[in-house]
């Protein structure tokens, strides 16, 4: 009833959206020069463009929604696997010749369902039952690494182009003109919404609505779910790879061009509660129809002419804040933290930042010697870089207080980032001076705060996936509808100038590069204090239990305006400092969500709890410059493509690795490694005592998602001490009976 | 008077009614017990109480002042604190951060004079963990962890505590312990109790007063003796012999 409910209010939403939006369209396209005029046939062919061009959407969205309603994960990989599988296309058809059946049969028919299973199978399975941050973080690696892997299989050495079914011929159906390969599309669409709508009503789609409500029950009643979740991931691939296939000749051949689908196809999904199929097609067809009618009759004023861009996040974030939000709840305190927490102690953060910039001091000087191997002092380029690499880490850094401690799981660094450099031209830039008093970091971080308050109020009431869906599309939006206007400043080639400091000019790239070690280790020092504060203890309690902490009198909302302020502020001082360290900064290719993505995994990965994991972002620059030094220094090939390798894949295989291990590497390591520290006796305890449990499997372990095989039902035996009767009763020794009794018959 | 008053509250999950109409009071300064059989809607109605669930028809009264439309951290601040049938502790906090965080969040007034740390100390000494406060909750056993949920509770100051099956995995003398606890809480600070409980001795024991709730509705009302000599309570639990329901 509720749900039905709930979806009937998205209907309304979305209906008044569009009504509204057409009305704007046909009062203000009236008034544009140089449109088509606004008769039955322009109406007619911008509606059937526009259904074609929704029908790709849906494609994509139904992908989601059929992976996400039967196995509960939300596939960020989906428009990547789309983007391989018209890549994979083009060198079957195009490169090689194939004709166009036998090569669509195989990437759609073999290859993308050996992806989906092989994704299920390998990584998704494992992840059942993981807190959903995980979840998200692991797909969106996968994204990552499909997204590198096609880049690097067919590198940006020459064109690439795919051409549309019949070329450019079309069809006229009545006062419409439409081309051959969109009426395919509607066709290939109407298709696939009919085969999932029999599918769904077969008893697979019984079972496999059974399996994502309970995977254990459901395989108890008789369903399969290793099989329902299989064929869930092959149908969900199949579908991203027709859709990518489809709408690659409709935009450029490019990976990241391939996925900014994605932001269109989570909309879409959204309108149907991520879970409702016809929803989810409706909301695809309605986002089509509202860009292709923008574009035909709608001119916008001459700064805002790039804001059609931005109505696929407009919407998701419009549908996701709208949506009916689930209360406060409890039982959802995740019970599978078994190690102990401790908290970095003051001086061990001081201690930690005071290496940290000797480290970087020397280094750059060229002081330190590898016995065999003297890499010299860091010429421009290299420090240039290190200085970049800096400044990333420092935004990365922002998510620790955010993410790590209070759990709001957030995309958007980069966009509170691209505030802060809008912040610096703005105020901090004086065409008179050839310096930037560094203090005008102190005013941006204070302007970043309010930015940040203000989403913490829009986004206060979402948790989890929808979060993170906020988080993407106002992102989204400040890349496509804010940086780029004229008035920003963002786009202009500004020249940032160096940073003074008491009168003191920091012209040189390494007095700049130990300015941004040092504002990376007070902010380190800051964040631990705060950790111990109050405000730390209540972000890491909104984390464990929102319920909880509002029955003890936490204004939930408060402390989320609060965190989410802290953040934003160092963000915002981090895009300041990285548009000075870059010198100039491309406002639309800079503040975005493709950047935004590397800088949260490679913080998962570094551990998001730990302010000092957040050198971890300056991994991609690090394995790029020892990559060169190698290099020089004539170290032999095979190192220096691990190397390469690592530089490229190693955020993705990075975050894939936190299904194994959740609490992120720079956490394993420091614990693993705690107890050879001196003063750390409590990690020698700890180490001893794990040493001491004995390595037996628990029942649990034993899993109740298959029949008992032979092999645990000796496990078991074992493990409650009666192996040896049980023995003797194989052997005769005992009645049948009382070997029955003991496994429970 | 009353210190909290539940009026006809009913709350409705779609097409159940898992809460109809039930009214019950806790006087200032008594223990009160809220019995039931399993989904009989005691947790719903601890929810409506602390405004985790907002109920579909009703009202709570609390201190003389209708409080059903205030949010729940500010009921918390009024004086309404509770634990958790299923677990809610703040996992990856030890157990002094815990109720440290619960402490903050208690008004000057109520601290009395008192230091955070110090209140804290002591709500942890009072369910006897004064050993284990720098241990990490979730690493806890499920029984000790309540205990920390109890600690936090402790820390706000409440003028109420709500406890949900708070000796649920605990052994007798542990159990035993927390009655003592609760009576001189109740003796000393004045603060009223309201407890969901199945096990039978400690409600009788402990309690002035008893509710018995059963499909959502309360079917009996009384000192313990009454409730146990109540018909309908002993129906709801033992259910009915033929004979006896046909008569």
């Amino acid at each position: 009833m509720k749900a039905r409910e709930r979806l009937r209010s998205t209907l309304g939403l979305s209906i008044g959206l569009f009504v509204a939006l057409a009305a704007y369209v046909i009062i203000n396209g009236r008034k544009g020069e140089g449109l088509p005029p606004f008769n039955l046939d322009n109406i007619g062919t911008a509606l059937f463009t526009g259904l074609a061009i929704g029908a790709l959407y849906a494609l994509y969205a139904t992908g989601i929604v059929v992976v996400y309603t039967t196995t509960g994960i939300f596939n960020f990989s989906q428009a990547a696997i789309g983007a391989f599988s018209a890549f994979l296309y083009w060198q079957l058809r195009v490169d090689w010749h194939w004709a166009a059946l036998p090569a669509m049969a195989l990437v759609i028919g073999v290859v993308a369902p050996l992806i989906g299973v092989g994704l299920d199978r390998l990584i998704m399975r494992k992840l059942e039952g993981s807190p959903v941050v995980i979840q998200l973080l692991v797909t969106v690696g996968v994204m990552y690494f499909i997204l590198t892997a096609t880049g690097q299989i067919w590198q940006q050495d020459r064109p690439r182009k795919l051409q549309a079914f019949y070329g450019t011929r079309s069809i006229d159906v009545g006062p419409v003109n439409l081309t051959y390969h969109r009426a395919i599309v509607l066709l290939v669409a109407v298709a696939v919404a009919l085969a999932l709508r029999l599918l769904f009503r077969s008893r697979l789609g019984v079972s496999m609505r059974a399996v994502v409500d309970n995977r254990s029950l459901a395989a108890l009643t008789g369903a399969r779910p290793d099989i329902v979740s299989s064929v869930a991931w092959a149908i969900g691939a199949m579908l991203g790879a027709t859709a990518g296939i489809l709408i690659a000749p409709e935009l450029e051949l490019d990976p990241s061009n391939l996925n900014a689908v994605l932001v269109v196809a989570f909309a879409a999904a959204a309108f149907g509660q991520l879970r409702s199929l016809p929803y989810a097609l409706l909301g695809a067809l309605l986002i089509g129809l509202a860009r292709q009618f923008m574009s035909s009759f709608l001119k916008l004023g001459g700064e805002w002419t790039f804001a059609k861009n931005s109505v696929a996040p407009v919407i998701l974030l419009l549908v996701v804040i709208a949506l009916p939000q689930s209360r406060l709840e409890v039982g959802r305190v995740a019970r599978n933290l078994k190690q102990h927490e401790r908290t970095t102690k003051l001086w061990e953060a001081a201690l930690g930042g005071a290496v940290l910039i000797l480290v970087f001091f020397a280094l750059s000087g060229g002081w330190l010697h590898f016995g065999i191997w003297n890499p010299g002092a860091w010429n421009e380029i290299a420090l240039n870089r290190a200085n970049v690499a800096m400044a990333m880490a420092f935004i990365g850094m922002s998510l620790v207080p955010l993410t790590g401690w209070a759990g709001q799981l957030n995309f958007a660094p980069m966009a509170f980032a691209g505030w802060g450099a809008f912040l610096h031209i703005k105020f901090a830039l004086d065409p008179a001076s050839a310096t930037v008093s560094v203090w005008w970091l102190v005013v941006i971080g204070l302007l970043s705060a309010p930015l940040g308050a203000a989403v913490a109020l829009a986004a206060g009431r979402l948790r989890g996936l929808y979060l993170a869906l906020a988080s993407i599309a106002f992102t989204e939006i400040m890349a496509l509808l804010f940086f780029p206007h004229p008035k920003s400043g963002l786009r202009d080639a500004i020249v940032f100038k160096p940073f003074a400091i008491f009168g003191v000019a920091l012209d040189t790239r390494r007095s700049m590069l130990i300015l941004l070690v040092s504002i990376f280790v007070v902010f380190m020092i800051v964040l631990t204090a705060l950790r111990q504060s109050r405000y730390g203890r209540r972000w890491v309690a909104i984390n464990n239990s929102e319920a909880a902490s509002a029955t003890v009198g936490i204004s939930v909302t408060m402390t989320k305006v609060v965190v989410y302020a802290v953040s934003a502020t160092m963000a915002g001082i981090g895009g300041a400092l990285f548009a000075t360290a870059s010198g100039s900064v491309d406002a639309v290719r800079t503040f975005t969500l493709d950047m935004s993505i590397p800088i949260v995994l490679l913080m998962a990965i570094g551990g998001m709890a730990y302010p000092i994991a957040a050198i971890f972002t300056t991994f991609q620059v690090l394995f790029l410059a020892l990559g060169e030094r190698l290099e020089q220094a004539g170290a032999p090939g095979w190192l220096l493509g691990v190397i390469t390798f690592m530089r490229f894949f190693g955020p993705g295989l990075g975050a894939i690795g936190m299904v194994a291990n959740q609490r992120g590497a720079a956490f394993e390591t420091g614990r693993q490694n705690a107890r050879f520290l001196p003063w750390r006796h409590d990690a020698k305890a700890e180490h001893r005592a794990e040493r001491a449990k004995a390595r037996e499997p628990e029942i649990g372990e034993l899993g109740l998602l298959r029949p008992f095989t032979p092999g645990d039902l000796v496990g078991l035996e074992r493990h409650l001490g009666i192996a040896d009767q049980v023995a003797a009763g194989r052997n005769g020794g005992l009645p049948e009976g009382a070997r029955h009794g003991v496994v429970g018959g | 008077m009353a210190l909290l008053e539940v009026d006809r509250v009913s709350v409705r999950f779609g097409g159940l009614l898992a809460v109809q109409g039930a009214s019950l009071s806790v006087a200032a300064g008594t223990i009160t017990g809220l019995i039931g059989p399993n989904g009989a809607g005691k947790t719903t109605l601890f929810n409506v109480i602390t405004g985790l669930q907002p109920p579909t028809n009703g009202d709570i009264i609390f201190d003389g002042r209708p409080i059903t439309r205030v949010g729940v951290h500010k009921r918390a601040r009024l004086g309404i604190a509770r634990t958790f049938q299923k677990l809610e502790a703040f996992n990856s906090l030890s157990a002094r951060d815990n109720v440290l965080v619960a402490a903050e969040m208690a008004g000057r007034k109520r601290r009395a004079g008192r230091s955070v740390a110090q209140i804290a100390d002591e709500a942890l000494e009072q369910v006897g963990l004064g050993e284990l406060a720098d241990i990490t909750v979730g690493t806890m056993p499920t029984a000790t962890a309540r205990l920390v949920e109890l600690a936090r509770a402790l820390a706000t100051g409440p003028k109420i505590l709500l406890l949900d099956e708070a000796p649920s995995g605990l052994n007798d003398e542990e159990t035993g312990a927390i009655s003592v606890l609760l009576a001189r809480l109740v003796r000393e600070s004045g603060v009223s109790v309201l407890l969901v409980e199945h096990d039978m001795s400690f409600v009788m024991g402990l309690c002035s007063q008893l509710f018995v709730l059963d499909l959502g509705q309360v079917i009996a009302a009384g000192t313990p003796a009454e409730v146990q000599a109540d018909r309908r309570v002993q129906t709801a639990y033992l259910g009915t012999s033929l004979p006896e329901a046909a008569a």
